[in-house]
């Protein structure tokens, strides 16, 4: 039997404030956990040294205003590449699956990156989906993130993606941070269903998410028939998560893990870092490498503690009835959006970025191409505290783009870098090409990734 | 004068030595059965050639404990382990005899479940009907509360004055339990024999009316006292290979990336010096294919060396690792690795003719020339050196990083120059260093480099301090030390190093080696706010502070 690929990467040297709930104490009482049970010295777990991850990988699925520079650390780039070096050890066949077990975080961070938005500024588990599909030719990947906060970022960044299944299962929008993943978000015109939302209500139990994955997730990515899972591993859905107002237990994320088998993992929010975070860590590596988890529990945990209101499971099981009619309908959907909108299909957003008190207004066109998922065409603007206004123009041009959508994207790019433009930045992201220009326009200046 | 001995798994080595020059070597066969006679023997040749001149200084290095623990012939001990909530249990059943208590503590030494009275008497009359003398007890974050271990030591000494007990807290104090599990099962199994052998060493030297201070290599290239080895039996295994390496340290004693090959008759031991500091095995030494807390070198060893047999086999050039006797230059049935290299090279080992005409006598009707045979046993020799050189490398290279500062600088080992040591490095290291085209040292006395690596090598003390703020405790991870901090004032990085480096003192005053404290050095210094809401309540520290490897005052280098 293969091991399970591991990499533990605390980041101890690293923290978004001193007292900042992303401090160098997160993953402290973890790793003690984790090393005083001797759980890297087992056959079962294969621990990997981080790297750090390329500039491009960012560019691929980022506009980092005004270049990736600006908006990363040394940190960011570890983060990532831990990310990409468990994807490799799983895609050579070295281990089963793997865990990067990795801060800072990245699941808030969207397409265009002004700044710090829910303690990310880039998007770990993109930045590897693009990365396995570039470098390993997949197309069909599934995202489950099982933090307590809504993966907006992630949501936002394959919403236009038919072949990315992003099911984000978390604590009611209208109760918590980012206030959004409601079930009415299915993702844009040419890729409906295959975003699925899942908002609980606080107080929701081992009980409730369990329904929710054997009843909602298991069967659909059993109908989407993905190459790969990755489970967006936040841990703050936990009864004692500081930030949060859920019930799940450590036992309840290991059960998840065991029933996902995620290819892999990677670690997002999670704050309660003395009380959940070595246990749960502790579970989500265990049921990976398939070892026994029966004696794992946290100190305070009594099996009778928690009870789902039949309320709740009422809610619940409503939920999961609408969104597994909504997935199932995607097709037939997509069919009706095609002949309803015109060529280009035009959205408007506000998007704020909490950390870095930032405001920023985009607009997004999208190409409704008959044989991809079309190019995209964004415009923002936004007025950051430190450098002022910046207007960027970015154009998008999917994986498994076509030849059409390429060259309409080339030419709107090279139309708007040839002449007088009112933006400050101008990018062109060819993740089919794999090449990735900026152009500053004040100076001329053109970088290509 | 110092002397020092090496007991290696064939031969003993002691040499002599005036500070700058060895005055005397000894070489006599290993008698497996009876080490201390081999020793005593070597010590006798040493002492008669010393003629009377004062000894200051005689270090061991024996393979005594790492034999017990090969044939796992050591004392019948016991586990008494407190695991609390984790792993599954069976993780932890290593051993026979493992019984499993209630009572946990957790990573900021809060108790988290008590332990049962009753419950450790029912298990110390289980062992006692077993026939068992020995316990060690050993729970999971004991370093960080030893109480619970203590607790169930005095409750086994009521029920049963006569059993010896270890804990686990006093035996390994680093996080991993089950590392702290092995050592400590391994240190109570070998004890009594280590104390045994340690008396007879003493009585010995009574004997020889020798009252110099007598010192025991540790795996960790660093000596400690006989008198102090005799709680830390487990420190004494590998120390052939620290001796070596210590040794090609001594006799180059410069600060750059160097292999250490220590190529004997059947061998090749390959270790590595990184700026001239040898290399730890990440996870410490490894035996019987248990990882432990003891500190050890990162040695990769080559069934292959001098005396290793050359044969053709239906047309393929073999290179065998079974020894057949000596290479036929020193009058061996066998041309052997050496007689090759001895050929190629002309290098007029021992009867080179003799080299010559085995050699010929082998390729007779084969259709193989000299020139080929040669050829391809060099290359064979050098590739799964090279190959082992290699995979050290890589492994050092991508060993975890736990910070950004370690990512970003990353590791790499570019090699500067071989050092050959050992009997038949003369012959083989040359060549294999003009290959990889870097600098070669075939030092002078490489071939008792062990030896004097002993005998210099001077005493290492590392230890590791865990100050929690909130909690005004502090632990540090040798011999279960553990305290409070005062209360009332801010207590800062400068504080914790204080307190590293008072117990460092402490501890190097009680081994006699207070000399050496002011080498000491911190290589580790971690600081942690501990927040709760948005106020921190308190700071977790984790600094150590060693007298790493190295050697003593006197010793400045080996005269040319
Ligand atoms: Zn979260
Ligand atoms: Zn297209």
């Amino acid at each position: 039997m293969k091991p399970t690929g591991l990499i533990f990467f605390p980041a101890f040297d690293w923290a978004i404030s001193p007292t900042h709930p992303e401090r160098e104490e997160r993953l402290l009482y973890t790793r003690d956990q984790i090393f005083e049970e001797g759980i890297m010295d087992l056959p079962q777990i294969r621990e990997y040294k981080p790297r750090m991850a390329e500039r491009k990988d960012i560019a691929r699925v980022h506009f980092c205003v005004p270049d990736v520079d600006a908006q990363i650390t040394e940190a960011h780039l570890v983060s990532a590449g831990s990310s990409l070096v468990i994807a490799d050890a799983v895609m050579k066949g070295e281990v089963k699956n793997g865990f990067a077990l990795v801060r800072p975080p990245g699941h808030h961070a969207m397409t265009v990156a002004h700044g710090n938005r829910g303690f990310c500024n880039i998007n770990n588990e993109a930045i590897m989906v693009e990365y396995l599909r570039k470098k390993y030719g997949l197309r069909k990947i599934a995202i489950v993130d099982t933090d307590v906060h809504h993966g907006d970022g992630t949501q936002e960044m394959f919403w236009h993606d038919p072949d990315i299944l992003f099911i984000s299962f978390h604590q009611d929008g209208r109760t918590l941070y980012p206030g959004t993943g409601f079930i009415e978000e299915l993702g844009g015109p040419l890729a409906y269903g295959s975003t699925i939302n899942i908002p609980l209500p606080p107080r929701t139990t081992d009980m409730g998410i369990h329904y929710v994955l054997d009843n909602l997730v298991l069967p659909i990515l059993d109908e989407f028939k993905p190459e790969l899972v990755v489970n967006s591993a936040g841990q703050d859905n936990h009864y004692s998560d500081p930030l949060a107002n859920m019930c799940f237990s450590a036992q309840g994320y290991a059960i998840l893990n065991s029933k996902l088998a995620p290819d892999i993992a990677v670690l997002e929010g999670g704050y309660s870092v003395e009380t959940a975070l070595p246990y749960v860590n502790m579970g989500i590596i265990m049921a990976m490498a398939g070892i026994d988890y029966s004696n794992l529990r946290e100190p305070d945990y009594s099996p009778t503690r928690f009870k789902e209101s039949s309320q709740n499971m009422q809610y619940i099981e409503k939920l999961v009835a609408t969104q597994l009619a909504n997935f199932r309908q995607r097709e037939e959907v997509i069919a009706r959006n095609r002949l309803e909108h015109k060529k280009m299909y035009t959205y408007y957003k506000s998007i704020f970025y909490d950390t870095d008190g930032i405001h920023e207004e985009q607009s997004t066109q999208l190409r409704m191409c008959e044989h991809c998922a079309g190019y995209r065409v964004i415009e923002s603007s936004a007025q950051h505290p430190r450098w002022g206004l910046n207007r960027v123009y970015c154009l998008s041009v999917p994986s498994y783009g076509c030849p059409d959508c390429q060259a309409e994207a080339q030419k709107l790019y090279e139309d708007m870098t040839g002449s007088r433009n009112k933006y400050n930045y101008v990018y062109l992201q060819d993740r089919v090409k794999d090449v990735y220009k900026s152009l500053e326009s004040a100076l001329s200046l053109e970088t290509v990734l | 004068m110092l002397i020092g001995i090496d007991v290696g798994g064939t031969f003993t080595d002691g040499v002599l030595f005036d500070g700058q020059a060895v005055v005397t070597s000894v070489k006599q066969p290993t008698d497996q059965q009876n080490l201390k006679t081999t020793l005593l023997k070597v010590l006798d040749d040493l002492l008669t050639a010393s003629a009377g001149a004062k000894i200051h200084r005689i270090v061991f290095s024996t393979t005594l404990v790492t034999n017990l623990l090969a044939t796992d012939s050591g004392d019948k001990t016991a586990l008494l382990l407190l695991p609390g909530p984790g792993l599954p249990l069976d993780t932890y059943r290593l051993f026979n005899d493992t019984f499993f208590l209630k009572g946990s503590v957790d990573f900021r030494g809060r108790e988290l479940e008590a332990i049962d009275k009753a419950e450790v008497e029912k298990a110390v009359d289980a062992i006692k009907v077993r026939g068992i003398k020995k316990i060690a007890v050993v729970g999971k974050f004991s370093n960080r509360n030893s109480s619970q271990e203590q607790e169930v030591r005095k409750i086994i000494m009521k029920r049963d004055p006569q059993m010896e007990v270890a804990i686990g807290s006093e035996t390994a104090g680093q996080l991993n339990f089950l590392r702290r599990i092995v050592t400590t099962y391994y240190s109570v199994m070998t004890q009594s024999t280590w104390e045994d052998f340690a008396s007879e060493i003493e009585k010995a030297l009574a004997e020889r009316g020798i009252q110099t201070q007598v010192d025991i290599l540790k795996a960790d290239g660093g000596t400690m006292p006989l008198q102090i080895s005799r709680s830390k039996p487990c420190e004494t295994v590998f120390t052939g290979p620290a001796a070596s390496t210590m040794g090609g340290k001594a006799l180059t004693m410069n600060p750059k990336n160097s292999v250490v090959l220590d190529i004997g008759g059947t061998t090749v031991d390959i270790s590595l010096l990184i700026g001239g500091h040898p290399l730890y095995a990440s996870k410490g030494a490894t035996i019987q294919g248990h990882y432990t807390h003891i500190n050890a070198f990162s040695v990769r060893s080559i069934p292959m060396g001098g005396d290793s047999p050359i044969s053709i086999d239906q047309g393929n050039i073999n290179v065998l690792s079974r020894r057949r006797g000596a290479a036929a230059c020193f009058g061996g049935d066998y041309p052997t690795v050496t007689d090759v290299f001895n050929q190629k090279y002309q290098l007029g080992i021992g009867v080179a003719l003799q080299s010559s005409q085995k050699l010929a006598e082998l390729i007779k009707g084969t259709g193989i020339d000299m020139e080929t045979l040669c050829r391809a046993v060099e290359d064979t020799v050098f590739n799964r050196i090279q190959e082992a050189i290699q995979e050290m490398f890589m492994e050092w290279e991508n060993e975890p990083a736990y910070r950004v500062w370690e990512v970003v600088h990353g590791r790499k080992f570019d090699v500067e120059e071989l050092i050959g040591i050992g009997a038949a490095s003369a012959a083989i290291v040359p060549g294999l260093a003009g290959r990889m085209q870097v600098e070669c040292r075939i030092p002078k006395y490489a071939a008792v480099a062990n030896a004097l690596g002993a005998c210099v090598a001077r005493p290492t003390l590392a230890l590791q301090v865990h100050i929690d703020t909130q909690n005004k405790v502090f632990a540090i991870d040798q011999d279960g030390l553990s305290g409070s901090i005062p209360a009332g004032r801010s207590f800062q990085m400068k504080d914790a190093k204080e307190l590293a480096q008072h117990h460092l003192v402490e501890i190097a005053k009680s081994r006699g080696m207070e000399q050496y404290a002011g080498e000491a050095e911190f290589y580790l210094e971690e600081q942690f706010n501990v927040i709760r809401g948005w106020d921190t309540v308190g700071k977790i520290f984790d600094v150590g502070v060693q007298i790493s490897p190295g050697f003593i005052e006197e010793y400045q280098g080996v005269s040319r």
